[in-house]
C-alpha cells in the first residue's frame, strides 16, 4: 500500500514557492538548484511510487486518529503529524509565523497530515525559524511518513535553516501549502 | 607615587620565590592526598589513548562536548571538545579524535567555518583544523562522518541542500575533493572502493573516492526509502567488512562491502523472535524498532542488540522498552530484556566481556549493563543524550 506521493508534494511546494517569490528574492540568492536539489534526484523513484494517499479511516496513522484541530500549542494538533522541535506557537510566534526577530527558512521538510474536521489530507511545510537560540518550549517529535537522510525533504532532524542569515535553530512552524 | 608597572616588577622576585617553593613542595602535596594543606599549583591531568571499555557520549542537542567515561568504574575521564551538531570519529590507530564541526565567527552568526578538528588522544589538545567546504547540520547521525578502515581518509556528508561528500586526507591533513552524491546519504566505509551510501531509489551507491575522477555505481534497489526506510544509523563491522541495516518494520539486512557490494535477503526481527513480521499498515500493533541509535553490534560474537517498543508503524523514533538480542548468524532473537527507562540510544563495547549501554530522554542518563549477567552495573547521570561511540574492534 502506497500512502503518499513525494513527487507531487515536491512539485506543489516548488510551484507555490516559485509563485510567491520575486526574482530578486531569496530564490535568486540561493539558486534554483539549492531548492530543487532534494527533489530532483527522487523523481524516478517518486514516479514509480505515484499513488493517491489513503484517506480512509483504516489508512489513518495512530497520530491522525487522535489528532485535534483546536489547540495549535499541543503536539497532537493535526498539522504537526511530522514535526520535530519546539512549536513556534509556544515561543512568541504562530502556526505560520516566526517569533519576533527570528527568520523563516525558505526551504523546509514536508508532511502529509489529515485534517480531522474534513477528513482530507493536506501538504504541510515545516518551516524552521532561525537565528535565535533553541526555544525549548512545547517540544514535539511526530513521525508520520518521516524518513531518513537519503530522502531529506521528508526528514525532520535536519536543521532546515538554509538561506537564512543565521543557521541557528529556534523553533518550527507548520505552514499549510494545499490539499495533498 | 610608585607606578603600577614598577610595583608589579618589584613583586616578581617574591612571586618567583613562591612558585619555586610550590614546585619543591609539589611531591609532598601529592603524597598527602587525604586532606592537603600545603600551597598548591594548578596542573593538567594526562589521559591514555582510547581503551575498549571506554564510551564517548555526545551530550546532545543543547550541550556541546563529548564526554569520555570508563564503563569499568563509571568515572568521567575527560571531554572531547565538540561543537553542537558535531560528528566525532576515533582514529583506528587510537592516536586522534576527529571532529567534523561547524562554528561561526560571531557565535550564532558571522562567517561560517566548517572543519575537521584533530585532537591528540594522549592529552585531548587541539592539533589541527582541516577546513572543509561545508557539512550537514543535524547531529545524532554516526554515518555523516566516517573514516576509511586504515584511518587515512575521512568522508564528511554535506547538504547545502544539494548532497555531496567531502573527502579529507587525514595524513596530510587537507581537504581533497568534494564528490556530488545526489539522492544518497548515510555513508558506509567500503575498503574495496572508497565509500558507499544508501539512496532514495532504494539502492546502495558505491563511490571510488581515491580516483581523480570519482565514479559512482548503484546496486539494484533492495528497499523502499519512503515505505520502509533503513535507519541512517546503520552499523559497519570492519572486521568482516560488512554493514548491518535495520528497517522501520524490523527487517535486518547485511551487506558485504566491496567494489560491487552484495546485500543479503533480509530477515524479520519479529519472526526471529517467534512473532509475525512487522507491517506498514495502520492499526497493526506489533513490536517495532525505534530510536535515534536503535541498534548496536558486538562484532566478535555477532550479536545485534535492538531497541524495540510495542506500537504501530511510523513510530520509529519511539523509545525502546525492551532490548532484543539477535544472533545474526542464526537469525534468532535469543533474549528479550525489558528496560524501565525507555531508550533511544544503544551501544555495546567491543570487549571480550562486553558492556551494553542505553540512554534516552533529556536527562541524559546512560545505563551500563554487564552482558554476562544482564545486570545493570552503572548508572551515569547527566552523561549525555546524544549518540554513544565506542572504539572499534581491533
Amino acid at each position: 500500500m502506497k500512502k503518499f506521493d513525494a513527487d507531487a508534494m515536491g512539485e506543489t511546494l516548488l510551484r507555490r514557492f516559485a509563485g510567491g517569490t520575486s526574482r530578486r528574492g531569496i530564490l535568486a540568492r540561493l539558486g534554483a538548484a539549492l531548492v530543487a536539489a532534494p527533489v530532483f534526484p527522487l523523481l524516478p523513484v517518486s514516479r514509480a511510487e505515484a499513488a493517491k494517499p489513503d484517506r480512509s479511516g483504516e489508512g489513518k496513522t495512530a497520530f491522525a486518529r487522535v489528532a485535534q484541530s483546536k489547540d495549535n500549542t499541543k503536539c497532537d494538533y493535526w498539522r504537526y503529524c511530522a514535526i520535530d522541535g519546539s512549536l513556534c506557537t509556544c515561543c512568541g510566534g504562530g502556526i505560520h509565523t516566526c517569533p519576533p526577530g527570528a527568520e523563516p527558512s525558505p526551504v523546509s521538510w514536508v508532511g502529509t497530515c489529515v485534517n480531522p474536521d474534513d477528513g482530507k489530507s493536506y501538504l504541510i511545510a515545516y518551516r524552521d525559524c532561525c537565528g535565535k537560540a533553541y526555544c525549548m518550549q512545547c517540544d514535539c517529535n511526530n513521525t508520520d511518513r518521516e524518513t531518513q537522510l537519503y530522502v531529506p525533504q521528508l526528514n525532520n532532524d535536519v536543521i532546515w535553516c538554509f538561506g537564512t542569515s543565521s543557521m541557528e535553530y529556534h523553533c518550527s512552524t507548520a505552514v499549510l501549502v494545499g490539499p495533498a | 607615587m610608585k607606578s603600577i608597572a614598577s610595583r608589579m616588577l618589584s613583586a616578581i622576585p617574591t612571586l618567583a620565590a613562591c612558585l619555586a617553593l610550590s614546585v619543591i613542595d609539589a611531591p609532598q602535596a601529592l603524597a598527602d592526598t587525604a586532606n592537603p594543606t600545603e600551597p598548591e599549583e594548578s596542573d593538567v591531568a594526562a589521559i591514555t589513548p582510547p581503551k575498549p571499555g571506554w564510551i564517548f557520549v555526545n551530550r546532545g542537542f543543547v550541550f556541546p562536548g563529548t564526554a569520555i567515561y570508563d564503563t569499568g568504574n563509571g568515572k568521567m575521564l575527560g571531554l572531547v571538545q565538540t561543537a553542537l551538531l558535531a560528528d566525532m570519529a576515533i582514529d583506528p590507530a587510537g592516536k586522534f579524535y576527529y571532529v567534523a564541526e561547524t562554528i561561526w565567527s560571531k557565535g550564532n552568526r558571522g562567517t561560517r567555518q566548517d572543519m575537521v578538528t584533530v585532537y591528540d588522544s594522549t592529552n585531548l589538545k587541539l592539533q589541527a583544523e582541516i577546513p572543509i567546504p561545508g557539512r550537514l547540520l543535524i547531529g545524532g547521525r554516526k554515518q555523516d562522518f566516517i573514516l576509511s578502515d586504515d584511518g587515512k581518509l575521512g568522508f564528511v556528508y554535506n547538504f547545502s541542500p544539494a548532497s555531496s561528500v567531502s573527502v579529507v586526507d587525514l595524513e596530510k591533513r587537507k581537504f581533497l575533493r568534494a564528490i556530488e552524491l545526489p539522492g544518497c546519504a548515510s555513508l558506509i566505509p567500503n575498503p574495496g572502493a572508497g565509500f558507499s551510501a544508501l539512496c532514495a531509489d532504494g539502492s546502495l551507491a558505491t563511490v571510488t573516492a581515491g580516483a581523480a575522477k570519482p565514479a559512482i555505481t548503484h546496486s539494484a534497489p533492495f528497499f523502499s526509502a519512503t515505505d520502509d526506510p533503513i535507519f541512517d544509523n546503520l552499523i559497519y563491522d570492519k572486521t568482516k567488512q560488512q554493514a548491518v541495516f535495520l528497517s522501520y518494520t524490523g527487517k535486518i539486512y547485511t551487506a558485504k562491502m566491496a567494489a560491487a557490494p552484495t546485500v543479503s535477503e533480509p530477515f524479520s526481527i519479529q519472526v526471529a523472535a517467534g512473532l509475525r513480521a512487522g507491517d506498514t499498515k495502520p492499526l497493526d500493533v506489533n513490536w517495532y524498532p525505534g530510536g535515534g541509535q536503535p541498534m548496536a553490534l558486538h562484532r566478535a560474537s555477532g550479536h545485534l542488540f535492538v531497541l524495540m517498543h510495542p506500537g504501530e508503524y511510523w513510530t520509529h523514533k519511539a523509545g525502546g522498552t525492551e532490548i532484543w538480542d539477535v544472533d545474526l548468524a542464526a537469525k534468532k532473537v535469543v533474549k528479550r530484556v525489558p528496560i524501565t527507562d525507555p531508550a533511544t540510544t544503544i551501544e555495546v563495547t567491543q570487549e571480550a566481556a562486553p558492556k551494553l549501554m542505553y540512554s534516552g530522554g533529556e536527562g541524559g542518563t546512560v545505563h551500563v549493563i554487564d552482558l554476562k549477567t544482564w545486570d545493570e552495573t552503572l548508572k551515569l547521570d547527566r552523561a549525555g543524550s546524544g549518540v554513544i561511540t565506542v572504539t572499534d574492534a581491533r
